[in-house]
């Protein structure tokens, strides 16, 4: 029988785990490279599988295999623990003496290969008939099919190659354009007409719907690579079977019987190793590495609360933007417009916004340095709720929709012309380039009535510094608006008063935001983890292999 | 003025060392390996990512502003990513050929920085309202070193490519002499590294064995270093789609540098999922990450010379 009282053999059930075992094959031992094939062991690790080849394995184990196993294992092991050859005298009856349990399981995501064999199997003993079993496949069918991991690299590639056309395309311009841009007389690449851009939807790329079906077909395989490959993973992972007998132990995939070995050193050397070790009763379980078993499964799932997120944003949100002069209120709701079906107008769109200041910060060079709006919220019955100063990466948050700034503009020029006035006199945009923009205002001085009106006119690049021309377009003088310094350009005296600007402002509200947000959190995470867990084992590996090589040396020599 | 004069002073000292340094590697390959060598011209490095660090260092002091606001300082900065990984294997002991690739690179990008095409961009340009905030730091940074890994990575898989294709090609054609001398080389410099490996007589030839053990270490190595180099991207992707929403309210607006990070993630993306796949494995990953170089220029300097939309701060002209 398996225990033989003179020995105090031990049999411990050793299942090792290892994640993300490195592919590379073991230059040592030439007699290994015979089984230095991969081994798609994760769909049945714990039942009895056929003969199969034993995989390479980081964790070396040098040992001299006996010829007759009832495995036909095709190829020896070589183990470092010297187990007992006195051993097979005994085993020689039972089945396996010496195999390693090493239940390895291949890194994910996705061994599609698997997936095959899963969906045909269970539907042998079908009997409703022809189309209840085609029924009852297709789920399964589709799941194979949208699993398959070379689909999934080529939805990857078209909506990489979609993505890069829509850059090269223009997006977003009238008809007319792309009818003379790429004209039928003669296309781009030989073929490539207005007809293409315009049928396929090609100028409004990012939202086109070859583009967003792609993207849809990606997430369902995300969902069915998630459900059948990962999840079983999982499943497998946490069922710590304790093996109790040795039988059960021996079924196993790869066992290995140490004598004279006690199970505490077993465990504190594999805790040396990093494992995480399980002790109960006579028994131990010890898997590492399932972190990084874990992580690709976050990384997708991650993916997919992102896109959700996403679906979420551009369905149920809404945006506006306004241009509001320094001094001037508007209504939230007024400005705020609807982006999808999902949108949903809440008790805040009431809220009221008061302009208070709008000013600007320089440099010393005169360049822009940062523009500040001072805002005031008023609710339906004129109380003030909320007063803050926000700039350009410093927005106002209120009740679910946040106020950005975002642009500033030229309002009015307040002048006062022969001590009379204060006039307004309305700012217009005569040359916008980017951050860059100018604005011009004009002051009849003659009769207004005549064909040709002369007048003083006034340029300005930003709030600081007015420029005044006189009747003849000549340069007059240049006047800031606080100084209160009287200009005479003709016989007239002008003074400016005051620059009045205007904030440009950006509302939203998002409730996609938060899951997108908690999507980023987890894809960095997961990424992170995903990472150092195979750093790890690649450094057990590297480790492992010095040991052994120099161990290779010594014997050697 | 004293910050600016070190700074020139900087550059140039970090252009000579590396282009001593660069002149060394190439001495030592073509003549059989001299220790000393070796061992100075990885002083050589170090030397430069000192002049690097205080490069970058002096312009931050001098202009008050994270360095890494235009096209000038992202490449100084790219240089110095590049230092930093040929480092990181030197102090972890690792013998490796990543030191070849990033090398020459670390030379090429500071002297395209450093010539004359970009010369009035050295000074240091005020900073535009968006860009004034916390998350320019990380967003960039992040952004500039995943570029360097991934850079690393996919000229690696170049390297491996033209190994196994050479190889190939010699099968049939036995005319390339040179070509073969030049390539033996390398070999020889790995031999006398491992010369302490088992070898055994049934393989055919040693050279094939070297050869092919070499092909694994760049797969091996490539890999280690695209991946995490494609960690950096994520997060530089990701951060810079919080601070969009920070400053703009909207996380994503497919403008085109974002687009063609978006590419370069998908791409490599795609490249890890290749090598799950024994059956594909060196030869196909490599194709995909010899894509990714192209792609990653693109992304990175590509976009700029378009000069529209958020990312316009970068933009120059080629006259």
């Amino acid at each position: 029988m398996n225990k033989n009282p003179l020995n105090h053999q031990l049999e411990t059930a050793v299942k090792l785990r290892h994640c993300w075992c490195s592919e590379k094959p073991l230059p040592c031992s030439s007699r290994n490279s015979a089984s230095m094939e991969s081994l798609n062991t994760f769909t049945n690790p714990l039942n009895p599988p056929s003969p199969r080849r034993i995989p390479l394995k980081p964790f070396q184990i040098h040992h001299h295999h006996p010829k007759s196993t009832q495995r036909n294992l095709s190829s020896p092991i070589s183990c470092k623990l010297k187990s007992s050859q006195k051993d097979t005298t005994k085993s020689s009856t039972k089945l396996i003496s010496q195999k390693i349990l090493l239940s390895e399981n291949m890194p994910p995501p996705l061994a599609e290969e698997e997936d095959g064999v899963e969906a045909e199997k269970p539907l042998e003993n079908d009997k409703n008939g022809a189309m209840g079993m085609w029924l009852k496949r297709l789920p399964r069918r589709v799941l194979s099919v949208l699993s398959n991991l070379p689909l999934a690299i080529g939805e990857m590639a078209t909506v990489a190659a979609l993505m890069a056309l829509g850059t090269i395309i223009d997006q977003g311009e009238a008809p007319d354009f792309y009818f003379q841009r790429y004209p039928e007389d003669n296309p781009a690449l030989g073929f490539f007409t207005w007809r293409w851009v315009l049928t396929l939807g090609f100028d409004h790329m990012y939202s086109s719907p070859i583009f967003l079906g792609t993207l849809v077909l990606l997430g369902t395989s995300l969902m069915a690579c998630t459900y059948t490959t990962q999840i079983p993973l999982v499943k497998v992972a946490r069922r710590w079977n304790f093996l109790q007998s040795s039988e059960a132990i021996r079924k196993q995939e790869f066992s290995e019987r140490l004598s004279r070995a006690s199970v505490q050193d077993l465990g504190i050397i594999l805790m040396g190793s990093g494992y995480e070790v399980f002790l109960k009763g006579p028994s131990l379980y010890a898997f590492k590495g399932l972190a990084g078993r874990f992580a690709p499964i976050g990384v997708h799932l991650a993916m997919l609360l992102i896109m959700a997120g996403g679906t979420l944003s551009a369905t149920g949100s809404f945006k506006g933007s306004v241009t509001v002069p320094q001094g001037l209120n508007f209504v939230i709701g007024d400005v705020l417009g609807p982006t999808g079906f999902l949108s949903n107008p809440s008790e805040e769109f009431n809220t009221e916004v008061h302009v208070n200041r709008f000013y600007m910060d320089y440099y010393d060079s005169g360049e822009v340095s940062q523009f500040h709006t001072d805002l005031s919220l008023f609710d339906l019955g004129g109380k003030e709720v909320m007063r803050k100063t926000i700039s350009v990466n410093d927005p106002l948050r209120y009740g679910g929709f946040t106020i950005y700034q975002t642009d500033w503009s030229f309002s009015a020029l307040q002048v006062l012309k022969d001590s009379e006035g204060p006039f307004n006199l309305p700012m217009a945009p005569l040359q916008i380039n980017g951050d860059k923009k100018l604005f011009g205002t004009f002051l009849p001085v003659s009769d207004t009535d005549a064909s040709s009106v002369k007048g003083i006119s006034m340029l300005a690049r930003d709030l600081q510094s007015i420029v005044l021309y006189d009747q003849d377009g000549k340069f007059a003088g240049v006047r800031r608006p606080n100084s209160k310094l009287p200009i005479d350009i003709g016989g007239t005296k002008i003074v400016i008063v005051d620059a009045i600007g205007s904030t440009g402002l950006n509302l939203k509200t998002d409730p996609g935001v938060p899951i997108v947000y908690a999507g980023f959190g987890a894809l960095m995470l997961t990424t992170c983890i995903s990472y150092l867990s195979h750093t790890q084992m690649e450094q057990q590996w590297l480790s492992e292999e010095r040991q052994t090589e120099q161990k290779a040396n010594f014997l050697r020599r | 003025m004293i910050f600016s004069t070190l700074e020139h002073i900087l550059t140039h000292i970090s252009f000579s060392i590396i282009s001593i340094v660069i002149t060394i590697f190439l001495i030592s390959l073509s003549v059989d390996e001299i220790v000393g060598l070796y061992d100075s011209s990885e002083k050589g490095m170090i030397a430069t990512f000192f002049c690097i660090t205080g490069l970058l260092v002096t312009r931050w002091i001098y202009s008050g502003h994270f360095p890494l606001s235009d096209l000038y300082e992202s490449l100084i900065f790219l240089s110095w990513s590049f230092s930093v990984i040929h480092m990181v294997p030197y102090f972890k002991k690792h013998k490796n050929y990543l030191s070849t690739i990033t090398a020459p690179s670390t030379i090429f990008t500071q002297g395209f920085a450093t010539s004359g095409l970009l010369t009035e961009m050295h000074q240091s340009e005020i900073v535009v309202p968006a860009l004034q905030s916390q998350w320019l730091m990380m967003h960039v940074s992040m952004m500039i070193l995943g570029y360097a890994a991934l850079l690393c990575g996919s000229l690696l898989s170049v390297a491996l490519l033209v190994i196994t294709l050479r190889k190939a090609i010699r099968v049939f054609s036995k005319k390339n002499n040179f070509l073969n001398e030049s390539f033996s080389f390398v070999e020889i410099q790995y031999m006398n590294e491992r010369s302490n490996v088992l070898l055994t007589t049934s393989f055919c030839s040693s050279r094939n064995y070297y050869r092919a053990q070499l092909i694994q270490q760049l797969d091996q190595w490539s890999y280690r270093i695209i991946s995490l180099g494609f960690l950096f991207l994520t997060i530089g992707i990701l951060s810079g789609a919080v601070w969009a929403n920070e400053a703009w309210g909207s996380y994503w607006n497919w403008d085109p540098k974002e687009t063609w990070a978006f590419i370069t993630w998908t791409l490599f993306a795609i490249y890890l999922h290749t090598r799950t796949n024994k059956n594909w494995e060196s030869l196909n990953c490599a194709i995909v990450a010899s894509i990714g170089f192209l792609i990653i220029w693109i992304c990175y300097f590509g976009v700029n010379l378009l000069g529209i939309g958020l990312h316009s701060y970068g933009s120059f002209n080629l006259h």
